[in-house]
């Protein structure tokens, strides 16, 4: 299996204050992997470092290969960039009468590996209209959509910053369900959560995020079998009882 | 799904097959779901889900034939093997707990015939 993410001795510091320091990582093709963490603890951070959205202080970074920020930018699909987009390209007056199918043709444009057909299968299950407007979208129909338009690229590496925040346990069930059914096999995704114990079955991996480093990588199946916890009891206990590794 | 946290996810899918298969949910000689369907079924990662597969495979109960997905085996025997060893499995727990009451095994028997009859004739 060849390396989609390689991270060499990241350091990120903001305003003198470490926040991210000796962090090392790879990941395989075709991997889901957890991100885990505590408030503050950098897991956006580190999605944004890779990606290129904050600068490292130091270290090494490698998408598929390739180091520049541009080029990692073409193999990489965030939620961010619609976030982004939202701030950027749609401000204020553009949103009060965009729909969601000038943003799905602005993403066209934007990006050559976006696949039409994709996102429309993935916007049927998920039941997004894309005559709506985006002012009177809910936060669970945003979700919906940046979901759709995030795996819509055709990337080796997918970044899905708290996809399952402030959504309802239903609408959470199918965007897990369209994770599973649109992700390329081949792709690698990391998605950050607090809904551990939901997302446990749909993980290989889980990273913790832990006193500004990467504390632990170990697949969810070392973890039952080494420890007999499931993720989020182990999670819990990396956090609670942790002095021991101190 | 909902799934126990301290056991292996692929254990507790291949698991689940095994009961649709003993139950003829899923028929002797019939074509399973494929990777994806399944996954997106038990809401788990088709890596996950494959994994499940191959140890069914290496159990002989499901046979997989190349460019068409996987079927479960039409040996009645391996069937009723696996059957066997589940409805033991589930024995196991209750007889261990009955044990440490201090029945024999004879008391356990006619208890169990009991608790047969008394459900039969509540069912009616």
């Amino acid at each position: 299996m060849s390396k989609v993410l390689e991270i060499k001795d990241l350091r990120y510091k903001k305003n003198h204050k470490v926040i991210l320091d000796k962090v090392n990582l790879s990941l395989d093709n075709g991997k889901i992997v957890g991100l885990l963490g505590a408030n503050g603890a950098g897991k956006t951070t580190l999605m944004r470092l890779i990606v290129g959205l904050n600068s490292k202080t130091s270290g090494q970074i490698t998408v598929a290969g390739v180091e520049s920020k541009e080029a990692i930018k073409s193999c990489v699909s965030t939620t961010y960039s619609l976030k982004s987009a939202f701030k950027d390209v749609f401000a204020n007056s553009w949103l009060e009468r965009t729909r969601i199918k000038d943003i799905v043709k602005f993403y066209q444009t934007v990006y050559p590996d976006f696949s039409l057909d994709k996102y429309q299968e993935m916007a049927d299950f998920l039941a997004l209209d894309s005559r709506q407007n985006l002012k009177n979208l809910s936060t669970g129909e945003t979700e919906k959509l940046t979901i759709a338009l995030t795996l819509a690229r055709q990337v080796q590496l997918y970044l899905l910053d708290e996809p399952l925040n402030g959504i309802d346990i239903m609408t959470r069930k199918k965007i897990i369900k369209s994770i599973i059914q649109w992700k390329n096999e081949e792709a690698t995704m990391i998605i950050s959560s607090h809904y551990v114990k939901e997302i446990a079955a749909l993980l290989d991996d889980v990273i913790i995020i832990k006193d500004q480093t990467i504390y632990e990588v170990d697949s969810v199946e070392e973890i039952q079998n080494k420890y007999h916890l499931g993720v989020e009891a182990y999670y819990e206990q990396v956090y609670g009882g942790g002095s021991a590794d101190e | 799904m909902e799934y126990i946290d301290s056991i292996p996810i692929y254990l507790q899918i291949k698991d689940i097959l095994y009961r649709k298969i003993i139950s003829n949910e899923y028929e002797l000689g019939s074509q399973l779901p494929s990777v994806r369907q399944l996954a997106v079924q038990f809401s788990a990662n088709t890596n996950t889900v494959q994994k499940s597969l191959k140890e069914m495979m290496e159990e002989k109960v499901i046979i997989p034939q190349r460019g068409k997905g996987n079927f479960v085996t039409e040996d009645e025997q391996i069937i009723n093997k696996l059957r066997s060893h589940i409805v033991n499995e589930m024995f196991d727990a209750t007889y261990d707990k009955l044990h440490s009451l201090n029945m024999n095994d004879q008391e356990i028997i006619d208890s169990f015939k009991n608790y047969v009859k008394q459900r039969d004739e509540g069912d009616e």
